[in-house]
């Protein structure tokens, strides 16, 4: 089964903010939570660079490991997602989290730290999938109908690529090549390790409804 | 006074504000219609509110109140306001409400379907423009070759098909003619087959009507001569000498005579398009033309009753347009040199004129701007006197101002800052201004700061401290509005209709200035002054 994984290409984003208005519009994400953003290094000056940052669905996900309720499973494609029946909102997945990908919607009593949201790389919950459950609580499920991340889809320069590891890394191998200078790829490492790691775990059974 | 060119959009406060007999009309600009556009797209902001004022007549015809609405209802100079103005606001649809062509900015046409009925009292544009024909009493003359279909709530309005056909069959000289709405549909519905590189068909039938695709170029970007029936497949690239121009190729026309001062404008011998029966230069085709070459007698007898006495550009039946590029190769408009030295502007060879508001008196005494002209579209229109007197500004005014566009938002901002996902990127008006002038203020990155013009408006906006800009030069985006001089216009909107975000437009502070051939305004080139807001 494929590996999903996000490449974005720093040679390549121009910084128009269609992958984080996909996303809002796609899954109707709140005032406040972004599940993806553009990140401007050296903004106005030579050398400036964008890059399109979510959560990358790592293989050794930190967020996983640091969780005290156990709410994050990875799916049989490697995508890494959470249950928030069981998320209590602690926020140690934001201080363990190298991309800071989880949000925590703050509009409640006292703005009061909500559940935790982040990128589902457009793959849903732990609740039937395309269900009217699912698409509250983690938005649409498009890896159920077929198809790829809104983000990566939308990207008009096609910098943020969203797909099978292999297809992607093979893409942006040869922009690689053909530009006949070092990659761009950043997070890749920090996401993915070595190629010898990363085996997808199996995913835990959806959390029990009482 | 029809037949006088009217004035430009750039200057219509001018029509409304300038002395009468300095204008070349005989009353001042009473009315204005806001058709789907933004009033702070437009510079001279705070004459722009004055001259609102004083109208007969404003309306205003958009989805969207408009920050129009908004600086018609804020209370303005005392005395301004005319009494008897009346303001309409008329709810158009949006492009979710209404079907047909739309051109993009490669020239390709695309067919849109309606997805929903025109919500609440919204109207297609294309019913307001019939009733309001009606209003005026040239509705039949508007609609005489168009079909009429029930439109919203049953009222009458021109069928959208028909008015792309009576498009087709009058813009001949731009080739807005091949693109019918049956070829557009049969594209949309077979996008599969056109090459996502080339944009053109390679085979395809269309199911629905067993229209070939094969060789056209998606949505039959224009120029697409001739009629549809001619299957000219549309140009993807202008003046390409390389095809045939029935493959979209071409070359320069001759739209300025064959000589100048005893200098040929046409092409030189060998210079034309791929294919082409006449291999020099040539002029463009008429009816005589094609005579002389013999040719006439290719058109058939119907083509020959319309094109008798007529050019390539008049010849309704489209003969002229079919024989000279699909029988000879060669192109309607005549084949000539581009034209480098344009003789009957100001400056033929584009010169420097330095701004009329500048920094630099050295620049404006070496590269002076115009002299005043008197009656430019109807209205004086002034250069020298402008510059002279405000040839010394810099010392007040120290920093160039330039503005320009976001990605976020799209002209005038009302539409877009009313999108939450789109707003949210953008919450803020600002200004971009170099760490060194920065400094020099005691201005940090992200403090309210004021801008302050030579007319005495002066903006409050935040501060965006970037090496973007050079240390004399800030830069402003133009798509807010809502706050007008440091005070929140909300109270002015209708009830619920004001934008997510709402901010300082930056053409309340622009300043005088005309381009002396297309009467453009100066929206890249002022001057302005900065100061720390204190609170």
């Amino acid at each position: 089964m494929a590996r999903m994984k996000f490449i974005c290409d720093a040679e390549r984003c121009i910084e128009c903010n269609g992958c984080v208005t996909a996303c809002k519009a796609e899954h109707d994400i709140p005032w406040g939570v972004n599940r993806r953003r553009v990140v401007t290094l050296n903004d106005g000056v030579q050398g400036e660079r964008s890059i399109s940052v979510a959560c990358m669905h790592c293989s050794d996900a930190p967020c996983m490991a640091v969780c005290p309720v156990d709410c994050f499973y990875r799916t049989p494609e490697g995508v890494v997602l959470h249950d928030k029946d069981i998320c209590i909102g602690c926020g140690y997945c934001s201080y363990a989290c190298p991309f800071g990908a989880p949000q925590f919607p703050t509009n409640g009593t006292f703005g009061l730290r909500g559940k935790m949201d982040k990128c589902t790389f457009c793959a849903g919950g732990p609740e039937e999938n395309s269900s009217q459950a699912e698409y509250e609580k983690y938005g649409r499920n498009r890896l159920a109908e077929g198809k790829l991340p809104a983000c990566a889809e939308m990207c008009s320069t096609k910098a943020l690529l969203g797909g099978d590891g292999d297809v992607v890394a093979d893409i942006f191998r040869t922009r690689v090549l053909n530009r006949g200078k070092g990659s761009e790829v950043w997070g890749w490492g920090t996401a993915y390790g070595r190629p010898t790691q990363g085996t997808p775990g199996a995913a835990p059974a959806p959390a029990k409804k009482s | 006074m029809l037949t006088k060119p009217g004035m430009t959009v750039s200057r219509w406060i001018d029509g409304v504000l300038e002395k009468n007999d300095l204008i070349d009309q005989d009353s001042n600009l009473r009315g204005m219609f806001f058709w789907g556009h933004a009033p702070n797209s437009q510079t001279r902001g705070a004459e722009m509110k004055r001259a609102m004022d004083k109208l007969d007549l404003l309306v205003v015809i958009d989805p969207y109140p408009s920050a129009t609405a908004a600086m018609a209802a804020m209370p303005g100079t005392a005395g301004d306001l005319n009494a008897n103005r009346a303001v309409y606001l008329l709810p158009a649809a949006t492009q979710f409400e209404c079907a047909g062509s739309v051109t993009a900015s490669n020239r390709s046409l695309q067919w849109r379907e309606k997805v929903i009925e025109p919500l609440f009292e919204s109207r297609t544009d294309h019913m307001i423009m019939y009733q309001l024909a009606q209003k005026l009493g040239f509705d039949k003359e508007l609609v005489a070759n168009l079909k009429m279909v029930q439109g919203k709530g049953g009222m009458p309005e021109p069928e959208i098909e028909s008015i792309l056909r009576e498009i087709n069959q009058s813009m001949w000289t731009i080739g807005y003619t091949g693109q019918s709405p049956e070829r557009l549909k049969a594209h949309m519905r077979n996008m599969n087959v056109f090459d996502v590189k080339t944009l053109r068909a390679k085979g395809g039938v269309d199911k629905e009507t067993g229209y070939k695709l094969d060789g056209d170029y998606f949505g039959c970007p224009w120029p697409c001569y001739g009629t549809p029936e001619l299957k000219h497949p549309g140009s993807p690239n202008l003046y390409d000498t390389t095809r045939h121009v029935m493959d979209g190729g071409g070359n320069f026309r001759a739209n300025f005579g064959v000589d100048r001062d005893g200098v040929n404008l046409l092409a030189e011998d060998g210079s034309h398009s791929k294919g082409a029966d006449i291999t020099t230069g040539y002029p463009e085709f008429d009816h005589i033309f094609l005579k002389k070459l013999g040719w006439w007698n290719e058109l058939t007898d119907a083509e020959k009753a319309a094109a008798e006495g007529k050019n390539w550009k008049t010849d309704l039946s489209g003969g002229i347009q079919r024989v000279v590029m699909k029988n000879h190769g060669c192109h309607p408009f005549g084949n000539a040199k581009a034209r480098a030295v344009v003789w009957n502007f100001p400056d033929p060879v584009p010169l420097h004129r330095e701004a009329l508001y500048s920094t630099r008196p050295d620049l404006v005494a070496k590269y002076p701007t115009h002299d005043d002209k008197k009656a430019f579209w109807r209205l004086p229109t002034l250069y020298k006197s402008v510059q002279e007197k405000n040839k010394d500004i810099g010392k007040q005014f120290p920093l160039i101002m330039s503005s320009g566009r976001l990605v976020e938002y799209e002209g005038g901002g009302e539409e877009t800052r009313s999108n939450p996902w789109l707003a949210e990127l953008q919450q803020e008006m600002f200004v971009e201004i170099n760490p060194a002038a920065a400094n020099d203020r005691g201005i940090r990155d992200g403090e309210q700061v004021w801008v302050k013009s030579p007319t005495g408006a002066k903006i409050l906006v935040r501060a965006l401290v970037t090496e973007r800009v050079d240390r004399g030069t800030v830069w402003l985006p133009f798509h807010f509005s809502g706050r007008w001089q440091g005070v929140d216009m909300l109270p002015y909107y209708p009830e619920g209709a004001h934008p997510v975000v709402r901010g300082e437009a930056v053409n309340t502070a622009t300043t005088y200035g005309y381009d002396s051939v297309t009467m453009m305004q100066e929206t890249k080139t002022t001057v302005c002054q900065v100061e720390r807001a204190t609170a």
